[in-house]
């Protein structure tokens, strides 16, 4: 906690100094014609920190946020006589808007499209503010009025109106890092497939961080068009630009709330050092990128968190192993679901399913019931289609055929996190934690639905916090709340990722080889949680090869072979149906048959 | 009428040139996942290069390609072997920022050694055409539109009929699995790495002489290129093709009826709707992610 605090109290000295330093230093007009380009460097770097660092989508045209600021601002004072500085939130807003447009059409997909569609996006504007002339005066760029205050005070406004802006963009980005928002996008970064499993709307997370990483920019530019007084295309769209705001972001230490703003400063300084002493923009290039370069090499993930990390070498918090005592006594209380979807009916349904990859056929027509309330075993030989028949069931994939229903809804349609939302949660068989997040982020992480209150609650503290600390301590991991999920062992990960589809408060828990590589005492830890949380009301489709552990504690059991259902029942039945044996052992499972090949081939 | 078919014909022979240069592109995405943003910044040295060649020594442009595709080859094996290789197994994302920490470093040297100027090389061919009827081809065009084709089909035999074809086709698909049958993962990558830089230098060879260009070109061609591989599909061969044919014809259609100045902004527009309808692009195929 005190490691915590250190930042914040840093940061604050670091503020009042600057805030300070006009008053001390006021006939100075150079220092702060340098402070003033480190805090607008800083705010874009910030801003792009929110996209870039936390949800881990690179954006190289991030500059262009800057320059749609500068030319709404501009264009905007020109035509109606205002001053630049009271429109510049207009900035801002068209930042907003080009960022949610863009982000609709490249964003609702997984992968690199993000990343190449904003270089394009910066390129499209340049060539959008040379030839939209009537608009923007074309090349000739536009010239504004000279700032209205006593030319006595220089730059001074300006100087504080940035470092303003700043401040609001450091607390707006770490206001959005304590909330689940934040939580779910750090998610995608580390595993954008579990993220949706977990209920986080991808789609509207990346876009709306998108548009949270580009309106301080917007407003920095019109502020920025009054400060330069004149701007032109070449200038606004300019690539550097988007160079010096990812370096700054990695130099520091992207995805942390401080780094990019450390970061800014420094690449800054280098950035006028370079321009002072070394010679002309052209050499600028060459420097930076040959930073670029060093810095991924080398330092990739940048000074903060390298210092942070040295930090915790230096200074070890000792944790305790797996509190299985504590775990044993900690009673489960389930969180009900408003509405709880009740009424008749099977709880989940699924009608002749079939997923094809290629011609594999890895689910064949397949139908399975889970009644409410019941703990339903799915077992099968291996590439039976039983992860793949999961897979559809939570929507990781969308099924070639066949209907899926949930509490009498159809939903082979909607997406992942809208069936987490409905009540659906599932497990991983290899555990699919967020590595790089703490135990208790990723028991925090999880929507258990889409509202906007849901997903802008404090993560960091309060109501959901605690939850999810209860949840860990339910199975027995308390102690390791504070720990990188990725540092745990695999049995453990297996308990946290339990934790966390319990987060989502579940009508029906798919579990994917729960028992799979835990160790004998954990597996009864694991099985008494969910014989709790089915006395508690909570549904389970367990998949696992651990046949004494499925006789003992599932009913029904069906079982798969070849995409399909061969058979289902209680135990008892299973137990020795002949079917099951073969598909299961094959046929010449017998010890009886083996003999006599042996013999057989003895006598041969 | 004529002035359509012109239109469509220029298209098809510029799209044939953006072909070889986003097969680099998407051959390195398809086998390193990493999208190379120093490929443009590889031509534009190329293009130098080249041009520098034809000054001082009186080499031909289009011909200099056999001298700069084996040198770009040497390039990308040493660039990987030494700088791309140490960031093997890290996020796609740091990747995308080397070699962007690359092509900036290219165009700094440039700018360095031959200034911030345009240069184009300008051959005794460059004015003249061939004429077809009603139509007019100019002769570098065409020149540059046969090596193009060329190189591709070499390309082509060699990732499909060919040993090294064939290991870095299985190691685009199955990294692992490539391993286990003993085809070493880092010597194919590198191999890769260097087959599409060598397309780097067909590809700035004739950039020299159909194009302008100076240092900070490198922008506007790897936004072209890698428009070419997102509306084709990333990593897909085929894809880009179709999406470098797009291009050309996008292109010279809106210079003949719209103006020039629109025609690459004309590109994006189509790329967006592409998008809109196909998220992972033309060819694009999604896999499945459980078993990866």
């Amino acid at each position: 906690m005190r490691f915590l605090s250190r930042p914040h109290l840093i940061a604050g000295v670091v503020f009042l100094a600057l805030a300070l330093y006009p008053l001390i230093n006021p006939w100075q007009p150079y220092p702060q014609a340098v402070l003033l380009m480190m805090f607008l460097l800083a705010i874009q770097a910030s801003s792009w920190n929110i996209i870039s660092g936390y949800a881990g989508y690179v954006s190289l045209g991030h500059s262009m946020f800057l320059g749609l600021g500068s030319y709404t601002a501009a264009i905007i004072a020109l035509h109606t006589g205002l001053n630049p500085l009271w429109v510049a939130p207009i900035g801002g807003v068209t930042a907003v808007v080009v960022a949610v447009l863009a982000g609709s059409v490249v964003l609702r997909t997984r992968g690199h499209a993000f990343v190449i569609i904003t270089i394009a996006l910066l390129l499209s504007a340049q060539i959008l503010a040379i030839n939209l002339s009537g608009l923007t005066n074309g090349s000739d760029g536009i010239t504004l009025e000279l700032p209205f205050w006593n030319a006595d005070f220089q730059n001074i406004p300006f100087y504080y109106a940035f470092l303003f802006l700043l401040a609001l963009t450091v607390l707006f980005s770490g206001w959005i890092a304590r909330t689940k928002f934040g939580t779910g996008l750090i998610a995608i970064r580390e595993d954008e497939g579990k993220a949706a499993a977990i209920g986080v709307n991808t789609t509207i997370f990346k876009i709306l961080a998108y548009a949270c990483s580009s309106f301080f920019i917007g407003v920095a530019g019109g502020v920025y068009a009054y400060y330069q007084t004149f701007l032109n295309p070449v200038g606004a769209f300019a690539i550097l630009g988007s160079v010096l705001i990812v370096l700054s972001a990695l130099v520091g230490g992207r995805g942390t709330l401080y780094g990019p703003v450390l970061g800014a400063f420094i690449i800054s300084l280098v950035n006028e050092g370079a321009t002072v002493y070394g010679g002309n923009t052209q050499t600028r290039v060459l420097i930076l990128g040959l930073i670029l370069v060093a810095v991924v090499l080398f330092l990739p993930a940048g000074l903060l968190p390298t210092f942070q990390g040295w930090w915790r070498k230096r200074h070890p918090v000792s944790t305790e192993y797996t509190d299985q005592a504590g775990a044993l006594a900690h009673t489960i209380t389930v969180r009900e679901r408003v509405p709880s979807p009740s009424g008749a009916g099977p709880l989940l349904e699924v009608r002749g399913v079939t997923k094809r990859f290629g011609g594999l056929t890895a689910v064949d027509g397949a139908d399975l019931t889970v009644e409410r309330g019941s703990i339903t075993a799915l077992i099968g030989p291996n590439g039976s289609g039983k992860t793949t028949l999961f897979n559809l069931i939570t929507g990781n994939m969308q099924a070639d055929a066949g209907t899926i229903a949930f509490a009498g809804k159809p939903i082979e349609k909607l997406p992942p996190w809208s069936r987490g939302h409905l009540g659906l949660g599932r497990t991983f068989q290899v555990t699919r934690l967020f590595k790089d997040m703490t135990v208790l982020q990723n028991v925090v992480a999880p929507l258990p639905d889409g509202k906007l209150r849901t997903m802008f609650a404090d993560a960091v503290s309060g109501a959901e916090a605690s939850r999810a600390r209860d949840l860990l301590d339910v199975v027995g991991l308390g102690a390791f709340a504070a720990q990188k999920a990725g540092a745990l062992s695999y049995g453990q990960q297996k308990l946290v990722e339990l934790a966390q589809v319990l987060m989502l408060e579940p009508q029906l828990i798919l579990l994917d080889e729960p028992a799979g590589g835990v160790n004998p005492s954990l597996v009864g830890r694991i099985t008494s949680v969910i014989r709790e949380l089915n006395r508690a009301g909570v549904t389970f489709l367990v998949v696992e090869h651990n046949i004494p552990l499925v006789l003992e504690l599932c009913d029904p059991i069906y079982v798969f072979a070849r995409g399909t259902c061969i058979a289902s029942g209680p135990p008892s039945r299973i137990r020795s149906d002949q079917v099951v044996l073969d598909a299961y052992l094959g046929d010449d499972w017998r010890p009886g048959a083996t003999a006599v090949e042996r013999s057989l081939d003895a006598h041969a | 009428m004529a002035q359509f078919v012109q239109a469509v014909t220029l298209g098809v022979l510029i799209g044939g040139i953006y072909a070889l240069m986003a097969s680099g592109l998407t051959l390195i995405f398809g086998v390193l996942r990493i999208i190379n943003i120093a490929q443009g910044a590889f031509l534009i040295l190329v293009a130098t290069f080249t041009w520098w060649m034809w000054r001082a020594i009186g080499i031909d442009p289009i011909l200099a390609a056999f001298i700069t595709t084996p040198l770009m080859g040497a390039l990308g094996w040493v660039l990987y072997r030494f700088v791309v290789v140490r960031i093997r197994g890290q996020a796609p994302s740091m990747s995308v920022l080397l070699t962007f920490g690359i092509a900036l470093v290219i165009e700094g040297f440039l700018n360095v050694v031959t200034g911030n100027r345009f240069k184009s090389a300008t051959p005794s061919y460059f004015e003249e055409s061939f004429r077809v009827g009603d139509i007019l081809l100019p002769k570098a065009q065409v020149y540059g539109f046969l090596a193009a084709v060329a190189v591709l089909g070499v390309l082509y035999l060699v990732l499909t009929r060919t040993w090294t074809g064939r290991a870095i086709r299985a190691t685009s698909q199955n990294p692992s699995a490539a391993a286990l049958v003993g085809i070493g993962a880092t010597s194919t990558a590198a191999l890769a790495f260097a087959l599409g830089s060598a397309s780097a230098g067909v590809g700035g060879s004739i950039l020299s002489v159909l194009y302008p260009f100076f240092p900070a070109s490198h922008y506007d061609w790897i936004s072209r290129l890698l428009g070419i591989v997102v509306l084709g599909g990333m990593g897909s061969l085929p894809g880009a093709l179709v999406g470098a044919l797009v291009l050309g014809l996008a292109e010279t259609l809106t210079a003949t009826y719209g103006g020039l100045q629109w025609s690459t902004l004309v590109f994006y527009l189509v790329i967006m709707a592409v998008l809109l309808v196909r998220p992972q692009g033309l060819f694009g195929a999604r896999l499945r992610e459980d078993a990866a």
